[in-house]
């Protein structure tokens, strides 16, 4: 330990028994079961009822239209709860023949999230998932039981009904009572309160035990090579990622979450590996095409994504909302080679010249962020981060992973 | 009279010992410290007795006065007691004085300075701006003969509103109290006695139309903390001010902007405003007036800045200056060197690194100013000024390893010169001239009207 | 005398206490001013006697005697310093030059300096033809420049009344 002096932290460790517990209980998925909960003692914080209650029901995949697709499918808590594969759209439906449209994000370090909104200077903020349509954890966590590409039920009865047949059916009634589940409506609000409940409470979803979280702790120092990467990500004149995912302590003595919850149009290139883009008149455009339809007037948010939070980036397997890329190398290299040399990452049009931003349509494609660092350059230009610069941000980014272990 | 350094020495022994004393302390120190409290008592009372006594006799002669106003005018004076009793110094002794009852009634004085200025970037004309700088509305209200209350009520910038520029703030609350003729007691919202600016920064009293950088930049003017404070004046022209108060707080750092640039301890000032408190600060200052016309001073200030926040490794900030002030005849000659530090910067920086304002380990300032009265008439006094100074906001960085430590700002180079115009005590008109050796895109040219009264 | 060894935090504790906290009465200023003098006749001066400014008030001189001889005249005054009034006594020799400068009773927070014998002496000695003004002949005190320059035009009032008096016989 460094001699720094230890800063006291309430509760927001997370005993990595607690991890293994959970990964033995996942073996037993497929079953119609949910996960066991944790052996007595092993969280430093006991989950309250509902919340024992979200966890069964989100590791449940017999709540699937295939019953074979659980909330913890594509939200593994053994990979930071996010997806374990590297495809670009995770599979669901009825018979898990349906691609996802879009990558599906890490669900950590959402409890401070608030709803969508604009802030005081016009920025769109907040919100759940990549276009913030749900305004809170448990309104996120009810759609994709409908959604036909996911879990893809019908509709709420037949999620009730499968609820209703579950193995922790009796606790689920005597928590909401005897009767809940003959009120569909109010049997999958509850449904969703104890996921959101689950999300709150466990302290996996909310860890801080990284590196980087250690080293603000003043507990661990960083690598030369990670401090050169941290001060990079932070220079405005380099990589400047701090500008859209700050990594200082909050002025309230916070940790950092590495996102400002608010958007971005990047000109991320198309992914071909996305089925729904075989169509070329086909164009995710993000914020202003939500479903609700009420910022469809905003044609200067099309283009735009949620900026997602950074840690535990190094352990996902793909990248964007589009999933267009495998390595947080690439990723970052893109960041800033993607106006120094657009060849390397667009398709060339007839003339020879590189179609930016292609997958957005050409009438949209100037919401794309180009006057920033590191994107305020044009061809031939230095990228704003050299290949040696791109490794030391990702050393940088390994940090950011929980459970740290010196 | 000659005792009084010792009665303040004691009397600020006192009260710190009062705010540190755990209360289950029994120590020989305080029986004895009990001991005295009785004698004391027992001295008070009798001093009470002689007091109604010599009150009876002020208001005998009071009466006599008034009836000779009344008849003849020309009278012997009444030989009081006191007057045949004073003693050999020639100083008659404080217990004999008597009351005067006009000046306990309560008494509200309002006061208001505030300046509008032009400035002109002299390279960069369409910059050029006016600004209602501030408005300032005070009051004194005096409560009885030695107790006050001072409060001034700042508008800066104008306008102040969610999309405005201006900010509305408590530049001054506090009450304080006369404990002797020559001691003061002070508590609230105050202004630390730090350089020369600090605690007489009306427009009417420095010259230029804005505030010198070394006492805006180094030392945060106008720069207050809520506590307490002891004054002492002494009669051989020393001025003793020292207390504890609220200090700064390193978690208001914001490394993203360049507040922090401009002036590290401004970027880091609580005001009054939820300041935080788990750790306070020692200030005090000397300053020496023995010999007309000539000012010598210095103030340390000292606090934890951290106050045991999460994340926060522990800071301390620190600032110093030495100031003096000549005036003989029409010449106005003025210097004052600051300089500020803040410890355990590396620690605090280790987690900053790469954003563009680092916590710097020290900054320091001076300036040398020369004044002359060149002309007066009447109302209106005219004097040329010329000021020279070099400030450095962060003078030093502590070692963060390479390619990582920010490098060293450079020394910036202002000379001002201009034109104080007083129209009556009040009033005054500003012109100058600024020139910056480091950066020169700040050169301007201002104009001011500043009042104060 | 005791009462300023009293410790800061007792007084504090104490009773507020009923004297007016000033240094001088006027008996104990002209006794400073005149130690030799036998006895002090009041003279009460008209507004507009020996007046120089439009603004002068009434005045009452003290006449220092002893025996037949005058020895000179004291005046006690009060301007206002900076938010509250200065109470001061000019006392002057008889051909009209300032003998003494007290200040009796100062209650701004700041600016006390300017009881300090140092700043009241440059005011010795002079007279009518004297500037008697801030930044000329009397220095200013920094941080009380306000009181400074009102006790210093109170003096300059006061010394070219009683000159105008003198001259015109009026004070004996």
């Amino acid at each position: 330990m460094p001699s720094l002096p230890p800063i006291p932290l309430a509760g927001i460790r997370r005993p990595r028994h607690a991890l293994l517990s959970l990964a033995t209980a996942l073996a037993a998925c497929g079953s119609g079961e949910s996960a066991l909960a944790p052996a007595p003692g092993t969280n430093t914080v006991q989950l309250s009822a509902a919340a024992a209650l979200g966890e069964k029901i989100f590791r449940d995949p017999g709540l699937s239209a295939s019953g074979r697709q659980s909330c913890a499918s594509c939200h593994d808590p053994d990979n930071a709860h996010a997806p374990a594969n590297a495809l670009a759209g995770q599979p669901g439906g009825a018979l898990l023949d349906q691609q996802g449209g879009r990558q599906a994000p890490s669900i950590r370090y959402l409890d401070t999230n608030r709803a969508f909104r604009f802030d005081d200077e016009g920025t769109p903020t907040g919100g759940f998932f990549w276009d913030g349509r749900a305004a809170s954890l448990q309104q996120q966590a009810g759609e994709p039981f409908l959604n036909p590409r996911e879990m893809a039920n019908p509709g709420k009865a037949e999620v009730v009904a499968k609820l209703a047949r579950a193995s922790y059916e009796a606790e689920f009634r005597a928590l909401y009572g005897n009767e809940v589940f003959a009120d569909v409506d109010g049997a999958f609000q509850r449904m969703t309160l104890a996921l959101q409940q689950y999300q709150l409470e466990d302290a996996g979803f909310h860890a801080y035990t990284s590196k980087y979280d250690e080293f603000l702790r003043g507990r661990a120092k960083l690598s030369e090579q990670e401090l050169r990467g941290l001060a990079l990500f932070n220079d405005p004149s380099k990589g400047n990622c701090a500008a859209c995912h700050p990594s200082g302590r909050g002025s309230d003595g916070s940790l950092p979450l590495f996102t400002d919850f608010s958007y971005d149009a990047l000109g991320v290139p198309r992914n071909p590996e996305l089925q729904q883009n075989a169509d070329p008149a086909f164009y995710d455009l993000g914020l202003c095409a939500r479903p609700a339809g009420d910022l469809a007037a905003r044609t200067d948010l099309c283009g735009a994504f949620k900026v997602p939070s950074l840690r535990n980036v190094a352990r996902r397997h793909t990248f964007f909302h589009n999933g267009r890329f495998r390595a947080l190398k690439e990723a970052l290299t893109f960041y800033v080679q993607r106006d120094t040399d657009p060849r390397k990452w667009y398709p060339l049009d007839a003339s020879g010249q590189p179609v930016k931003f292609d997958d957005l349509p050409p009438a949209y494609r100037a919401n794309v962020n180009t006057s920033e660092a590191p994107y305020d350059r044009k061809p031939g230009d230095a990228p704003a981060l050299s290949d040696s610069e791109v490794d030391d941000v990702v050393a940088f980014l390994d940090t950011l992973s929980d459970d740290y272990q010196p | 009279m000659r005792r009084t350094p010792l009665s303040i020495a004691v009397s600020t022994a006192l009260l710190g010992a009062a705010l540190s004393m755990p209360a289950h302390a029994q120590t020989p120190t305080e029986l004895e410290l009990a001991r005295k409290l009785d004698r004391l008592a027992a001295e008070l009372a009798e001093v009470k007795a002689q007091l109604a006594t010599l009150r009876a006799q002020g208001g005998n002669a009071g009466t006599a006065a008034a009836a000779s106003e009344a008849g003849t005018a020309t009278r012997a004076a009444p030989a009081p007691a006191t007057a045949d009793a004073a003693p050999a110094a020639g100083r008659p002794t404080r217990a004999e004085l008597p009351t005067r009852a006009e000046l306990a009634e309560p008494a509200t004085v309002l006061t208001s300075y505030g300046e509008i200025n032009y400035t002109r970037p002299t390279k960069a004309p369409q910059d050029a701006q006016v600004d209602l700088r501030r408005f300032v509305l005070g009051f004194q209200h005096r409560m009885d003969s030695k107790t006050r209350l001072v409060a001034e009520l700042e508008v800066e910038h104008a306008v102040s509103s969610a999309d405005d520029p201006g900010e509305v703030a408590l530049e001054q609350a506090f009450v304080e109290r006369e404990l002797g003729a020559r001691l003061a007691a002070r508590a609230g919202l105050f202004l630390i006695p730090a350089g020369m600016l600090n605690e007489n920064h009306e427009p009417t009293a420095y010259y230029g139309v804005h505030r010198n950088f070394v006492e805006t930049a180094i030392i945060p003017s106008t720069w207050r903390e809520v506590g307490v404070q002891l004054i002492g004046n002494l009669d051989n022209g020393l001025t003793i001010q020292g207390g504890l108060s609220t200090g700064f707080d390193v978690g208001k750092w914001d490394a993203t902007s360049t507040e922090g640039a401009e002036s590290p301890l401004g970027a880091i000032h609580q005001e009054g405003a939820q300041a935080r408190a788990r750790n306070l600060a020692v200030f005090g200052a000397i300053n020496w007036r023995g010999v007309p016309g000539l000012l010598v001073g210095g103030s340390a200030f000292s606090g934890a800045a951290s106050h045991s926040q999460p994340l926060l490794p522990s800071a301390r900030v620190s600032l110093w200056d030495l100031h003096a002030r000549w005036s003989p005849g029409r010449w106005d000659l003025s210097s004052v060197y600051a300089r500020g530090s803040i410890s355990n910067t590396a620690a605090l920086n280790a987690t900053l690194v790469g954003n563009p304002t680092l916590i710097p380990e020290r900054f320091d300032g001076w300036y040398l100013q020369g004044a002359y009265r060149l002309w007066s008439q009447g109302d209106y006094v005219l004097s040329p000024f010329v000021r020279l100074e070099r400030f450095n906001t962060a003078r030093d960085y502590a070692d963060l390893g390479a390619g990582l430590t920010p490098q060293a700002a450079g020394t910036e180079r202002v000379t001002t010169v201009g034109v104080n115009f007083l129209v009556g005590q009040g009033v005054v008109l500003k012109a100058d001239v600024q020139r910056f050796g480091l950066v020169s895109a700040n050169n301007r040219v201002n104009l001011g009207l500043g009042w104060s009264f | 005398m005791r009462l300023t060894l009293f410790p800061a935090a007792l007084v504090a504790l104490a009773p507020a206490s009923a004297f007016a906290v000033h240094y001088l009465s006027a008996e104990q200023a002209q006794k400073l001013m005149f130690p030799d003098a036998e006895r002090f006749e009041l003279r009460d001066v008209a507004a507009d006697a020996g007046s120089t400014h439009a603004g002068d008030a009434p005045m009452q001189v003290r006449i220092a005697r002893r025996g037949d001889a005058t020895l000179g005249y004291v005046v006690v005054d009060e301007v206002v310093g900076k938010f509250e009034r200065i109470t001061y006594a000019v006392g002057l020799n008889r051909d009209g030059s300032v003998r003494q400068v007290e200040v009796m009773d100062y209650r701004e927070s700041h600016g006390h300096e300017i009881r300090l014998p140092a700043w009241r002496r440059q005011f010795e000695g002079k007279t009518v033809a004297s500037a008697i003004r801030v930044g000329e002949d009397i220095a200013n005190i920094s941080g009380a420049t306000l009181s400074c320059q009102h006790v210093t035009d109170g003096v300059r009032r006061i010394v070219a009344r009683i000159d105008a008096l003198r001259r015109s016989g009026s004070l004996g």
